[in-house]
């Protein structure tokens, strides 16, 4: 679905995305961790082509779709017309076709009664999930998602978990950033951790969580763990 | 008071005037304050933007509108109108104002916007279109007003340049009747009527584009 090919990316000098490889079949929950400016986002943005990278290939079978930490949904328009501008407007849509496809998403992702909102009377877990099905209207095969629980109350982690078992099921492929260790523990099926823009581990979820040892992801596990009790 | 009612009548008359360099003045202005804001917003002739704009706020209204009736006819070799020089200073006048107003608005769009438009494919003539100036002009609605409101106020330095707009005829009333205090006190009322109408208008269009 994804392959990445020898990756590097540098902002003025700094490398923040060193070598990575990465192959993504069609299916899959990933999860993506690391530091803070171990270049995550970097790399969501690159696989988006919001970013140039500088070497290395990145090819892909399907469209991605990338959601932001911070939603940016449009104030000045309806929860509709929000996700329904980009189909109507970038893939020449007929209106009633992409009204129709964003309504399916929001009966889906408990947004019906939505519909006609404003960004600015939704919850936090109803922009992201407005956010979610805007960027499904582009219909894209993969999925990015930029820490989406950072912005969301602990206790609406839970409805993610929901959200993203609806996304899996709906055939998407998804690459989850997070810190949030035991939301990717219960979504996700194979584990990234990123340090300084290097891929350091690319495992199944239980082996990413249980092997022992003492590598920087074990520091980086543990220290979360620690953060935790 | 028959004398006073023609008078009155005389110096009504003015409002349309007034109102028509205001409009004019106010809608070439904009069009020229919006590519200047754009143009700066996008690093392109930074430097002689803020000349201009540097250049217009530092001197005096009189001083452009004059240099532009009887020092740009003689630069170009052309005869050029009062209406038409009025017309000319006022817009470029407010044009600069009506930038940084709008550069204002652009910077209060956080960069959050631009970046989830391309990340939708929005191509950039519509994005500015429907996703950012629509929001940037809400958040600068009253400032626009304002200038607005103070461009129809300046209008009146056109009677200088003898001009029949509201205070040139207020003038000449109060020239012939050997008094100012009717004729300017209708001046007044004139001008703060219109404003008044400005300010309502101002808001009503406020309520249309609120979504909050």
């Amino acid at each position: 679905m994804i392959k990445v090919n020898q990756v590097h990316k540098n902002y003025q000098m700094q490398s923040v995305l060193n070598n990575i490889d990465l192959d993504l079949s069609a299916g899959e929950v990933v999860g993506l961790v690391g530091p803070s400016g171990s270049g995550k986002s970097t790399l969501l943005r690159c696989l988006h082509g919001l970013e140039k990278i500088d070497s290395g290939t990145i090819s892909m079978q399907g469209k991605t779709g990338l959601i932001f930490q911070q939603f940016h949904l449009f104030p000045h328009m309806t929860v509709l017309e929000n996700i329904t501008y980009a189909p109507i407007h970038v893939l020449k849509h007929p209106k009633a076709q992409a009204i129709e496809q964003a309504m399916m998403w929001l009966s889906k992702l408990n947004l019906r009664d939505k519909a006609d909102a404003y960004p600015h009377s939704l919850s936090g877990g109803q922009k992201q999930r407005v956010a979610i099905v805007r960027a499904l209207a582009m219909n894209p095969e993969i999925l990015l998602l930029d820490e989406p629980t950072s912005a969301l109350d602990p206790t609406l982690v839970q409805e993610m978990i929901l959200v993203i078992h609806a996304l899996k099921k709906a055939g998407l492929t998804l690459l989850i950033s997070s810190h949030e260790l035991s939301f990717l523990k219960q979504v996700t099926n194979r584990m990234l951790f990123l340090k300084e823009g290097a891929l350091m581990n690319d495992q199944d979820t239980l082996t990413f969580f249980n092997e022992p040892g003492d590598s920087p992801k074990h520091q980086f596990l543990s220290a979360f763990h620690q953060l935790v009790q | 008071m028959i004398d006073f009612a023609q008078s009155f009548l005389f110096i009504l008359q003015g409002v349309s005037i007034t109102i028509q360099y205001t409009l004019l003045a106010f809608i070439i202005g904009g069009v020229l304050g919006i590519g200047l804001a754009l143009l700066k917003f996008n690093r392109k002739a930074v430097w002689l933007i803020n000349g201009y704009i540097s250049f217009i706020r530092g001197t005096p209204l009189l001083v452009q509108l004059t240099l532009v009736y009887f020092v740009l006819p003689g630069l170009l070799g052309i005869n050029i109108p009062i209406f038409i020089a009025g017309v000319i200073a006022f817009s470029l006048n407010s044009s600069a104002y009506i930038a940084e107003i709008i550069r204002a608005g652009l910077n209060s769009i956080e960069s959050g916007q631009f970046e989830v438009s391309k990340a939708l494919h929005i191509p950039s003539f519509l994005m500015w279109k429907d996703i950012i100036l629509p929001q940037a002009l809400r958040n600068i609605l009253p400032a626009l007003i304002n200038e607005m409101i103070s461009l129809l106020k300046e209008t009146a330095i056109i009677s200088t340049l003898g001009e029949q707009d509201i205070m040139r005829r207020a003038q000449l009333v109060a020239a012939e009747q050997y008094t100012y205090l009717l004729p300017l006190c209708t001046a007044a009322i004139c001008y703060y009527g219109l404003t008044m109408m400005l300010e309502q208008a101002g808001k009503k269009v406020e309520k249309v584009l609120a979504y909050d």
